[in-house]
């Protein structure tokens, strides 16, 4: 037998049985990063991205709302919900390591990066000018809103102190494409974060369409820019944007106030006319998270949550009788749960018309001005359609006590308590404790952030 | 489509080849008798081999046998368990009696790509027999390594039937890979890693019915593993299944049938206990405030309303109610095995086949796991050169699933439910929660809604197929060529109804349906190589093994259900998601071996792989995974030869390179995602940093060893010392979020094993009555040496570190520093270093943020070890088997944070909590309780316990009814037993079972978690066991 050709064979099977190409395996769900911003239509799909992540529950979607609900807002809220995070957020015992401090961080930089992606592909952008700026004023206004929440979350409010001293977040305005010593970034002033949100949200509102669907717009930047400019005491900024959002004919106060919520269950999941921006949750897409921690399921199919926020017989006691916003509490056993976040599937709402009157009034009336309507008309407006008395005169406080009960449970109340300099549940409103640990995981991997005073 | 030519290529050499071989040899007959020396009786299935072939018989009933053998054949091994293996000359008419002994030594054991003799090893390699894997109440194999295999940790981590066990061959060698040993099954990588999508993790091999086991050979040391390159460095385990032996055709069928219960239980308060312990609380927080308990808006005020609320108005200082909720999660389980196996073949042809049903029923509510499983094996000599061979296995495993220990459905979690709640909503009759009934009357979701009304079951369809042919080219050189394929198909089916809503938050029902389906193939082809020239005796093997695995994902979930009728997605009024994906690997691999040995005293082995992976990236795709080992005989030199005491030693050292890549698919690119859609508009998001150089990790092994065996091997063992070196650690590289991403997968680290391994087997007796004990034990220490500044957290309260100089995962906490007797104050250590001094005063909860976190456990145990004695007189037989581990921590605060925390929430406490301080100057260490005040639940060392344990895994005590009686019945043998798993564990663990890891939580770093997590099975089996 020739074994030379055996041998020959054998080499041949067992050498050519595989070649090096087999290798070269593909990702199947997703696709490199150098062929993922080629187009237009890339862009498109990243800022759709970029909305995508401002929706996660870890952001609008409701931690957000949650946490400026319950940071140590023992008043109107028993929590007793088994989220070890949110409970101390709740008791004001939060440690460094509290999941939805560093969750609600790493989701906004996230989405932050996403965004700026687009921005730094805009130059694809080129069917129309007009495609190009709402791009570029969605992308501006969702960066913006983030920092504007971070910062409120994580460092001191505007004014207690040297705003130029006080640290803020960092400042992220370009996307990361690889891990640098670059991006081992400080803090920026409180000053420079509150700028560049001005700065952008300014633009953004002059680049955005008036209608937008479901998606930002002009009136959405002009209400975000209102809620700042409060936030600093710039009542005529803050009376004009809230003037041009009312002004723009775009958006209408719904009649009954109840019509304003289950939006799923009873409205098909659409959004009453009176919501300027809010992050669309449905059953495929999004959650909402102040469903899961306010909401409970009141025996109507469709309604659900863990029912966590108990609010108690003290909140309850605010409302005048027949305020139909005091009648708005579900009873289930001994507790009393919000009406607002029932519904599973329901919209979140971030930004709706009600507070740009009450915004608008306030303002007007510490200015002395009328510049579109007087605070006594503004007022009435909003005290009419909860079903109470108009007032014959207004004050300040009248302002203000409105506004806690039109936004009650919104996530509104804590930064109307630290801008106005009162009294938080027993704490005072530049309480260290009021403000969110920087994430011990930052901290951990970037020795340049400095942590805020109440843990360090 | 290219698979498949490669294919037909192959098989089409393969033909060539047969076409080109004449056949030359000539045969001969021989036969003989094989007897036991010490009776004289003949011996019944001894395996008579030809040197070097794979040529082999085995001896009928009267010990003898008859065998065709190759004219140039000159020597015949004889062996058979129990016995000496013997070698002879071959003469036309053989006769040879064995002398028993300890012939550990003459076992074959199977290495990669081969099998050695025991005594010529020069690796470190562990093997599990079939005597030690049959019949045992285990869903999978690997649990039954346990305790038998020195150096090798296994962990059940909860006592739900069918998951994923944690299996650690000489510690933990990675943080983010994955540190489980590649199993190698027939010479098939197999699929090991999870595939489900609900509750904790599943161990893919429950599909291996364990009966069909030869034995499972662990390869320990890089002289062992190495020929596995780089994906060696966990270990690796070879499984082989049975095969067919000549002779009669024997055909055996077991039968066992035995009850479960959970191990232990937790003390926890009674109804009255709770209401107490609840009003003390309350009135704490109404002596602070300064208000009288009488007022209707006071805690106590609130408190009686609770109870009251949740007791149904049923609770009052009086009633005498208990509604023992942690009992409710519990069920007497039971176990229900029958196999046959059948196997026989003449001198062409030899069968093995068998069937196995398998119906086990949890110790936890809801519970339960099937599996049919069969298996037929075929060896052919299709000529004097060439043998081919084909074994494939078909299985069916379903299991109904539990959710993850985190779960409120979780039936353990009902023991946080106080007793004060019965069972059932006396307005509705159903089980309390349940609608139309108050949703809300139990204080968590009731778990027992979802074991009514809502199911999860996962089948599995799981092919093992494997075909060889094996040529002989030349005398001492043969070609081996095997494919297989492991291909898996499985199913998931969930269905909650809409009494789950509070839990699912789906008022009109929710059901999900998914698949998976992994296809997974590899091809083997090595040539083997074989000479003896005068006293020297070399082995080589060199070949080549390429396998790609895909897997295809489908899920779709549907909503609002017309009635619990109708549980399909066919009948859901929505359909509210769905996805489908692949991902796929690929490997490339040629690898060689040499073993030289001189004079049968000198060993000589050197191997070498190179490895190339589509995980990798494109700059370092090519591996080289290099290894040596020497062995010294020193029993069979001329000064030690001669010993009585000494029958056997043997020095070995090895010194090798391999490596870890499982590190998932596609962990060097950049990558978008297209899973960022909005509000119906698709969208896409960065989803990874590239890493162009990522490569796998490389772990440097050496080993030191030493065989020994006393008195006629009557004593033998093993000790071997090894340090594991591991470098460029797959690594989530933290790196800060404001990046947009968290982490990167970069070669960073190193870490550290050292350890010690001691096998020790005695024949204490070894008369009418025998006596045999086994003993293995083994101390790992793993550090982390360097860590490039990286913090690494995870499980319960992030509390598992990664840190540079401490084991992988250990627990960093606040200390404990106990309760302050003048106040009942929770107090903790500040632990702030103080010029290298640890400050040790205190501070209260208030302070709590001040104190700094120390190490305060370590999940991973010092020693480990596993110890059995076996007795047999006449047919009895008894085997007592312990296992344990020393040294480890566990972490009780995901349970204890509610539980064990004085009130800290509503949730029933454990009986300990009574002890909760009161009054001041008392000593004890539970803080006072003080109502949803966090008085001492704080992350601390409170809640690190130890985790120490001594088990008494199982004991079987056996009858073989004598031969007489047998033979009567026309049997070949007739056996029943008793066998019980767990029955006995000595520990002073609080929770349910030292043996724990929190499925939700498990990872390589968080180990040693509890989290309401189920305890072990004690079962107790009656069997019976008949051959034909």
């Amino acid at each position: 037998m020739n074994m030379r050709r055996i041998i020959n064979i054998c080499l041949a099977v067992f050498f050519l049985t595989a070649c090096e190409k087999k290798l070269d395996l593909s990702p199947t769900q997703s696709i490199s990063q150098e062929n993922a911003l080629l187009t237009e239509g890339d862009v498109k799909v990243t800022l759709i991205g970029a909305y995508d992540g401002l929706q996660s529950v870890t952001l609008y979607g409701g931690d957000i709302q949650v946490v400026n609900e319950l940071l140590g807002n023992t008043d109107n809220i028993l929590f007793t919900g088994t989220f070890a995070g949110l409970a101390d957020i709740h008791a004001l015992e939060i440690t460094t390591q509290n999941t939805f401090a560093r969750d609600t961080w790493i989701q906004a930089y996230n989405t932050i990066n996403r965004v700026n992606n687009v921005l730094s592909a805009l130059d694809k952008v080129t069917s129309s000018p007009e495609e190009r700026d709402r791009i570029e004023g969605e992308a501006l206004f969702i960066r913006s809103a983030l920092y504007f929440e971070l910062v409120k979350l994580f460092a001191k409010t505007w004014g207690d102190g040297d705003n130029n001293a006080n640290p803020g977040v960092p400042l992220i305005l370009t996307p990361t494409a690889g891990i640098s010593e670059s991006d081992y970034v400080s803090r920026n002033s409180v000053a420079q974060v509150y700028a560049k949100v001005i700065e952008d949200l300014t633009r953004a509102e002059s680049l955005l369409p008036t209608s937008n669907t479901i998606y930002a717009s002009k009136g959405a930047a002009a209400a975000m820019l209102s809620r700042i400019a409060l936030m600093q005491g710039d009542y005529a900024a803050a009376r004009d944007a809230a003037n041009r959002v009312i002004a723009s004919g775009e958006y209408s106060l719904e009649g009954n106030f109840e019509n304003l919520w289950y939006l799923y269950m009873n409205n098909g999941g659409a959004n009453p006319a009176e919501y300027i921006f809010s992050m669309t949750v449905t059953q495929q897409d999004g959650a909402n998270s102040m469903n899961t921690y306010f909401g409970i399921s009141i025996g109507v199919a469709g309604t659900g949550g863990r029912g966590d926020c108990k609010i108690l017989g003290a909140h309850l006691n605010k409302y005048e009788e027949d305020d139909v916003r005091g009648e708005f509490f579900a009873q289930v056993g001994a507790n009393f749960y919000t009406q607002k976040h029932l519904d599973i599937f329901g919209n979140v709402p971030v930004v709706r018309l009600a507070e740009m009157y009450l915004t608008r009034a306030e303002a007007n009336l510490r200015l002395g001005t009328s510049v579109g309507d007087s605070p006594l008309d503004d007022v009435n407006l909003i005290r009419d359609r909860a079903g109470l008395d108009p007032l014959p005169a207004v004050t300040l406080q009248n302002i203000l006590n409105e506004r806690f009960l039109e936004l009650a449970f919104e996530g509104q109340a804590l930064s109307d308590a630290k801008r106005t300099r009162s009294n938080w549940s027993g704490n005072a409103w530049n309480s260290e404790l009021l403000i969110l640990p920087i994430p011990q995981r930052e901290i951990d991997v970037n020795s340049n952030l400095v942590q805020n005073e109440a843990y360090d | 489509m290219a698979a498949r030519k490669k294919m037909a290529g192959w098989l089409w050499s393969l033909v060539l080849l047969f076409a080109a071989t004449t056949v030359q040899a000539q045969d001969r007959q021989i036969t003989g008798k094989i007897t036991d020396r010490s009776n004289g009786s003949p011996m019944v299935g001894a395996t008579v081999t030809v040197k070097g072939t794979t040529i082999s018989t085995a001896t009928e009933v009267d010990g003898t046998f008859r065998l065709s053998v190759p004219a140039n054949a000159k020597t015949l091994v004889i062996s058979s368990v129990g016995f000496q293996t013997t070698e002879v000359p071959v003469t036309e008419n053989v006769s040879v009696s064995l002398v028993t002994g300890n012939d550990a030594l003459s076992e074959v054991v199977v290495v990669g790509y081969g099998s050695q003799i025991q005594r010529e090893l020069t690796g470190n390699i562990a093997r599990v027999k079939s005597k030690d894997i049959e019949n045992l109440p285990l869903p999978s194999v690997d649990q039954a390594l346990q305790g038998k295999a020195a150096g090798v940790y296994v962990n059940s981590q909860s006592g739900k039937l069918g998951q994923a066990v944690t299996v650690r061959v000489r510690g933990n060698s990675s943080i983010s890979a994955s540190s489980q040993p590649l199993y190698v099954l027939d010479g098939v990588p197999i699929t090991s890693d999870d595939q489900s999508s609900y509750g904790g993790a599943m161990n893919p091999l429950i599909d291996l019915n364990p009966n069909d086991i030869e034995s499972m050979e662990v390869l320990k040391d890089a002289a062992a593993g190495a020929i596995y390159g780089s994906r060696a460095a966990n270990g690796v385990v070879l499984i082989t299944t049975k095969r067919g032996k000549t002779g009669k055709t024997s055909i055996s069928a077991n039968f066992q049938t035995g009850v479960a219960e959970a191990t232990r239980r937790v003390p926890f308060l009674s109804a009255q206990e709770y209401a107490q312990m609840f009003f003390q609380a309350a009135g704490y927080r109404d002596n602070e405030g300064g208000i009288d308990p009488n007022d209707p808006d006071s805690w106590t005020s609130y408190a009686r309303s609770f109870l009251d609320y949740y007791s149904f108005g049923q609770w009052s200082e009086t009633s005498t109610a208990n509604y023992d909720w942690q009992d409710k999660a519990f069920q007497k389980g039971n176990y229900n095995q029958a196999d046959i196996q059948m196997n026989g073949g003449n001198d062409k042809t030899k069968f093995f086949a068998s069937l196995q049903y398998m119906d086990q029923i949890g110790t936890i509510v809801g519970n339960n796991l099937k599996r049919l499983a069969g298996r037929l094996t075929v060896d052919h000599a299709a000529t004097n050169w060439l043998n081919v061979g084909f074994t494939s296995s078909l299985s069916r495993t379903t299991t109904r699933r539990l959710p993850g220990d985190n779960a409120f459905s979780n039936p353990v979690q009902a023991s946080a439910l106080p007793n004060i709640t019965p069972f059932t909503d006396p307005e509705t009759g159903l089980l309390t929660g349940t609608p139309p009934g108050d949703e809300f009357r139990t204080l968590y979701f009731n778990p027992f809604i979802s074991i009514e009304y809502a199911r999860y079951v996962q089948q599995s369809y799981r092919n093992f197929s494997n075909a060889y042919a094996q040529a002989k080219i030349l005398p001492g050189l043969n070609f081996r060529s095997e494919f297989g394929l492991d291909l898996l198909a499985q199913q998931e089916e969930g269905y909650w109804g809409k009494e789950n809503n509070r839990n699912t938050s789906a008022p009109n029902g929710v059901g999900e349906y998914r698949s998976a389906f992994v296809f997974n193939y590899n091809t083997n082809n090595y040539f083997t190589y074989n000479k003896e020239i005068g006293k020297s005796n070399v082995e080589a093997v060199l070949g080549m093994q390429f396998q790609k695995s895909r897997a295809n994902y489908s899920y779709v979930e549907g909503r609002d259900f017309p009635s619990n009728a109708y549980q399909k997605i066919a009948s859901a009024a929505t359909k509210s998601d769905g996805s489908s994906s692949q991902t796929e690997f690929s490997f490339l691999s040629y690898f060689a071996r040499v073993n030289y040995k001189y004079d049968d005293k000198y060993l000589l082995s050197l191997s070498l792989r190179r490895d190339a992976s589509s995980r990798f990236g494109r700059n370092s795709r090519n591996g080289y995974f290099p290894a040596a080992s020497v062995g010294w005989i020193l029993s069979e030199e001329n000064f030690l030869s001669k010993s009585d005491v000494l029958s056997f030693l043997k020095l070995r050292a090895s010194y090798g390179i391999v490596g870890n890549a499982e590190i998932g698919n596609f962990p060097q690119l950049g990558l978008y995602i297209g899973d960022a859609g909005y509000a119906g508009a698709a969208g896409q998001r960065p989803s990874q940093i590239a890493n162009p150089n990522l490569k796998w990790e490389t772990t440097k092994q050496f080993d030191i060893g030493l065989d020994f065996g006393f008195f006629n091997n009557r004593i033998s063992g093993e000790l071997d010392y090894y340090v594991k070196n591991t470098s460029g650690l797959l690594l989530n590289v933290n790196v800060p979020a404001t990046s947009g991403f968290t982490s990167q997968v970069q070669n960073v680290g190193k870490l550290e094993n050292k350890g010690i391994e001691i096998v020790l087997n005695t024949q204490n007796l070894v008369g009418a009555f025998k006596w045999s004990t086994s003993l293995n034990m083994a101390r790992n220490r793993g550090k982390v040496v360097d860590l490039n500044g990286q913090v690494i957290e995870g499980g319960v309260g992030s509390m598992n570190r990664v840190m540079e100089g401490q084991p992988v995962g250990v627990f960093y906490t606040v200390e404990y520093a106990g309760v302050d007797p003048q106040n009942g104050d929770a107090l903790f250590y500040r632990n702030t270093n103080n010029n290298g001094q640890l400050d040790k005063s205190t501070v209260n909860a208030a302070g709590y943020n001040s104190a700094q976190r120390v190490v305060t456990g370590d999940p991973n145990p010092d020693w480990v070890f596993g110890f059995t004695n076996n007795f047999s007189y006449k047919g009895f037989d008894l085997s007592v088997f312990f296992n344990g581990v020393t040294g480890n921590q566990i972490n009780i605060y995901g349970m204890g944070r509610y539980s064990s925390a004085n009130f800290r929430f509503e949730d029933n406490q454990t009986r300990d909590q009574l002890a909760a301080w009161t009054t001041p100057g008392q000593i004890t260490d539970i803080p006072q309780a003080r109502l949803y005040r966090n008085n001492g639940a704080q992350i601390s060392s409170r809640y690190i316990v130890d985790g120490d344990f001594i088990r008494l895994r199982n004991l079987t005590l056996g009858y073989n009814l004598p031969t007489s009686v047998v033979n009567r019945l026309k049997l070949s043998k007739l056996r029943v037993y008793v066998s019980g798993q767990n029955l006995w564990t000595i520990t002073n663990y609080p929770y349910w079972d030292p043996e724990v890891n929190a499925d939700d939580f498990d990872s390589n770093i968080a180990k040693g978690n509890d989290f309401y997590t189920a305890p072990q099975p004690r079962t107790i089996l009656f069997g019976i066991n008949v051959g034909l």
